[in-house]
């Protein structure tokens, strides 16, 4: 279920184009120009993740989003190489995170449902691996809150779909509403009452619904938590106290950022926290 | 000799004589001797001017020295000065106030200064003012060298050896003045264009002023002491600069005492510089980061005692170094140049054991704290031993190095290839990126005897997916139609705005229509109706008709204008009607006259007179036009 309507929000009906052509051309022309090369670095840091060197995977995909490719593949091989470093026992404090942060970037990026569904899937992995460790150390498991309601009943369709959606219901009502008024017999007249009566709540919903995702292209940004544990601080940068950290990998929204600190809602926490411990997500193109 | 010695005696003698007068008059006014070292001065020059005021009563005070604002004072000295004599018995005093002001050319022209002034016992006394001419800057003639000061014999030769002014060359003591200290080498990368205070001031510098994330600024604090001056303090309780945005490591022991670092010309003044503060910062982010000034305060000497002293506020613009050409694994703030070097001690062991690796990281620049090596499965590096020999290189370079003590554990047998270790880092000087690297080789590992398979640990994060080996590539730039006003207007909003405007046209229509037929069938519009029909009646040759039309017509009037019906009225009703519809009176007998004319007329059996029904009718008109005016 969830994989269907993650499809439907990344938008499948949209003309998006998955070429890895490009990439694999490049690959076959001739031996890889390490310098700046996005596709060369992209084939060194894959060998290197085959190969199980971490670090060096980890360096060429770094590299690759410093250079600002963004793409589903790079993120979602980017979290590979992270998981794979603490998974060979050569962690490094945040890659947890990190590993989280290429997942959930892949996510969003992925015009392909099998990348999409892999990508939620080791997400869920990297999340539970966190969610034993706070288990540990007696902290709340909780790693994905989920979004709030309106958010989510906005995430339910693709924007383009609620759009559609909009000019089908305006369509209906607008004809239910004629068919009420200029209904020369009672049966047409009672079905035009109906489908008015339905569509235009219908409506409102629907041109609700495509605002809010619409709003939320435009200007919501994310963040992925990437320390052990961010703790939640006042302006000054001080820890508040009592303050539970926010998990490793956590999907946080961010509302402002001042100095070094971000203010972020996690769920209903809503908290500042150092802008150090945040990696933000990548827009995709709009 | 003889002869001699009684020539002596005899002057000296005459000289205390004609002394005794002169100390008599000084009881009154003080005698003000007013000097100054140039008369001719550029501006922005500072030129001295002294007084000495003298008095044998008491000690002058509250010195004054009007400028008229084509000078400004710039400094203030006094030094007062007591001397008490006795000769034969008799006792004299004598109270000196010297003052030295520092003025500041303002303008060209030719200016007077003064009078300087001082008060004695409640009364004022002023010396001679004197005259400036201040030419343009640069332009004034080069002045000679003030003499040191000397001690002046407060009476014109001195108490202790009065044979010396009298005779000279009579004291066998008396040496000829020693040689003058040669003159001061300036130097001219130290001066400035003006002096930022008098006596002593601070001076900030930076060798660049932008840079990339972790190059090395040099920061340099430079104090400025003016070589003429005597008993100079500082408050001890200074405010160092601040550099929140920088990594800071002094290149200067902050115990040591400042360095002499020259001689400055500035502002006609020769000044000695000493180096107080040189650091090298590391900028940390990029963008105009600011260097705060550094707060001195001095105590003396009393002309400038309590005035701050500060530094400039200096900004160095920061950016990142290039994108183009960045090496993997490159971290920001990695500026320098860099050497690595590493050694690995066992290259044989058995599985599960370690080996150690030496890694000496040299150079200059910001080298970096930590060293990350290539994970990679079965090899494990535990934290490493850190060990820091950095510090100033030079005079002005930051650097040293920094040796890394990993070990590493080695779980999985056979040739285990370590990889290599490298840091890359921005060359500034060279502008480029460069890598330092240092290969560490394989290492043999025996298989352990009785050591657990692999794959009987438990591992960690299982069940990820597949790596994947192509980019999903660029995508087509996507275009969402409710970015568009025609989507809400004609997709959303057309359908039931098209409703709704046909339900408002149909209203409105509908209403229109019954303001029209309203309209069409109201008493204004008969009347307008039967006028109209009238005229045409009378125009005819049945008389009868336009009688009946003129009817029609004035029953009509009646209800248009006066409100009342006189249909079916008789006799003086239609009068009364009328007047009770405050008609006047006379207007009403004339509709009543004309009721009864046409009514007899039409009912006569007499033949009709055309004629006289169109009399009637023009009489009818008037009677209308009475009615509208009571209307």
């Amino acid at each position: 279920m969830t994989t269907g309507l993650a499809s439907l929000r990344a938008g499948r009906f949209a003309p998006l184009v998955a070429i890895g052509a490009v990439g694999m051309a490049l690959l076959a022309a001739g031996p890889a120009r390490a310098d700046d090369d996005p596709a060369a670095r992209f084939a060194s840091g894959a060998k290197a993740l085959h190969d199980g060197r971490a670090g060096d995977a980890i360096a060429a995909f770094e590299t690759l989003a410093d250079d600002g490719v963004t793409d589903a593949v790079a993120s979602y091989d980017r979290g590979l190489a992270y998981a794979l470093r603490v998974r060979i026992g050569a962690e490094v404090p945040g890659d947890l995170g990190r590993a989280a942060h290429g997942f959930e970037e892949a996510r969003d990026l992925a015009a392909d449902p099998k990348l999409e569904a892999d990508a939620s899937r080791a997400l869920t992995v990297v999340r539970g691996e966190v969610a034993r460790r706070r288990l540990r150390a007696g902290e709340p498991v909780e790693v994905d809150p989920g979004r709030s309601l309106a958010r989510t009943l906005a995430g339910l369709l693709a924007e383009p779909t609620w759009s559609v959606l909009c000019a089908v219901l305006s369509f209906a009502f607008g004809i239910g509403l004629f068919a009420r008024w200029l209904g020369k017999r009672p049966g047409t007249r009672i079905a035009g009452g109906v489908i008015a009566s339905v569509g235009g709540p219908a409506l409102a919903i629907a041109i609700a619904m495509t605002l809010a995702a619409r709003h939320d292209r435009l200007t919501l940004r994310e963040a992925v938590v990437v320390a052990s544990g961010a703790r939640p601080t006042d302006l000054r940068g001080l820890a508040v106290p009592g303050a539970t950290p926010l998990p490793e990998g956590a999907r946080v929204e961010i509302v402002e950022a001042r100095g070094g600190s971000t203010r972020v809602r996690f769920g209903t926490t809503d908290a500042w926290i150092p802008s150090s411990t945040l990696r933000e997500l990548a827009e995709g193109i709009p | 000799m003889k002869l001699g010695v009684a020539l002596a005696l005899a002057l000296a003698l005459a000289a205390v004589l004609a002394m005794a007068p002169g100390i008599a008059l000084a009881q009154g006014a003080p005698q003000i001797d007013v000097q100054v070292e140039t008369d001719t001065v550029g501006v922005g020059d500072i030129v001295h001017v002294d007084m000495n005021a003298t008095s044998s009563d008491t000690m002058p005070s509250d010195a004054r020295l009007p400028t008229g604002g084509a000078f400004t004072v710039r400094g203030e000295n006094e030094s007062p000065t007591q001397t008490h004599i006795i000769i034969n018995g008799s006792r004299s005093d004598r109270y000196t106030l010297n003052v030295e002001w520092a003025l500041e050319a303002q303008r060209p022209g030719t200016f007077t200064v003064g009078p300087p002034s001082v008060a004695i016992g409640g009364s004022r006394y002023a010396g001679k003012p004197v005259t400036f001419r201040v030419v343009p800057a640069g332009q004034a003639p080069p002045r000679r060298r003030r003499p040191p000061p000397q001690m002046q014999a407060p009476f014109g030769f001195s108490p202790f050896d009065p044979w010396k002014a009298l005779v000279p060359g009579m004291d066998p003591f008396d040496q000829p003045p020693p040689p003058a200290p040669p003159p001061l080498t300036t130097d001219p990368k130290l001066s400035l264009d003006a002096p930022r205070g008098a006596v002593y001031f601070l001076h900030a510098t930076i060798d660049k002023t932008s840079a990339v994330v972790g190059e090395q600024v040099t920061f340099s604090i430079y104090e400025y002491l003016d070589v003429s001056a005597t008993d100079v303090a500082i408050d001890e309780d200074a405010r160092d600069a601040q550099v929140p945005d920088f990594v800071k490591h002094p290149l200067l022991a902050e115990d040591q005492d400042a360095v002499l670092a020259g001689y400055a010309a500035v502002g006609g003044h020769t000044w000695v510089v000493k180096l107080v503060r040189r650091w090298a910062l590391f900028p940390l982010r990029a963008g105009d980061l600011t260097i705060g000034p550094m707060h001195e305060t001095l105590v003396r000497p009393r002309s400038v005692a309590r005035q701050p002293r500060t530094t400039e506020e200096l900004t160095v613009h920061v950016t990142e170094p290039p994108l183009a050409g960045r090496p993997q694994g490159y971290g920001l703030g990695d500026v320098g140049r860099f050497a690595l070097t590493a050694q690995v001690q066992p290259r044989d062991f058995e599985a599960g054991s370690a080996a150690g690796v030496h890694v000496e990281l040299s150079g200059t620049g910001n080298l970096p704290s930590t060293l990350t090596p290539a994970a990679q499965a079965g090899v494990e590096w535990l934290a490493p031993e850190v060990h820091d020999q950095v510090g100033p290189v030079g005079h002005d370079v930051y650097g040293g190095k920094r040796t890394f003590d990993f070990v590493v554990r080695v779980n999985k047998p056979g040739s285990v290839d370590l990889g290599s270790l490298a840091v890359p880092f921005w060359d500034p000087d060279a502008h480029k990126y460069d890598v330092a690297r240092a290969v560490l080789g394989s290492v043999q590992v025996k298989p352990a005897p009785g050591a657990l398979p692999a794959e009987t640990a438990q591992p960690i994060l299982p069940d990820l997916p597949e790596v994947r080996d192509s980019l999903q590539g660029s995508s087509v730039r996507r275009r969402f139609a409710d970015d568009t006003a025609i989507f809400w207007i004609a997709g959303v909003a057309a359908w039931p705005l098209a409703f709704g405007l046909a339900v408002g046209g149909r209203s409105l229509g509908r209403r229109a229509y019954r303001v029209w037929r309203g309209r069409k069938t109201s008493p204004a519009a008969d009347l307008k109706e039967r006028v109209a029909l009238a005229h045409v009646a009378c125009g005819g040759k049945d008389a009868r008709e336009a009688d009946a039309a003129i009817v029609r017509v004035l029953e009509a009037a009646t209800v248009v204008h006066a409100g009342v019906s006189v249909r079916a009225a008789v006799g003086g009703e239609v009068v009364q009607r009328l007047e009770r519809a405050v008609v006047r009176h006379d207007a009403a007998a004339s509709v009543a006259d004309l009721l009864r004319e046409c009514e007899a007329a039409r009912f006569s059996p007499d033949t009709a007179d055309v004629l006289a029904a169109r009399d009637r009718w023009v009489r009818a008109q008037g009677a209308l036009r009475d009615l509208e005016k009571r209307a």
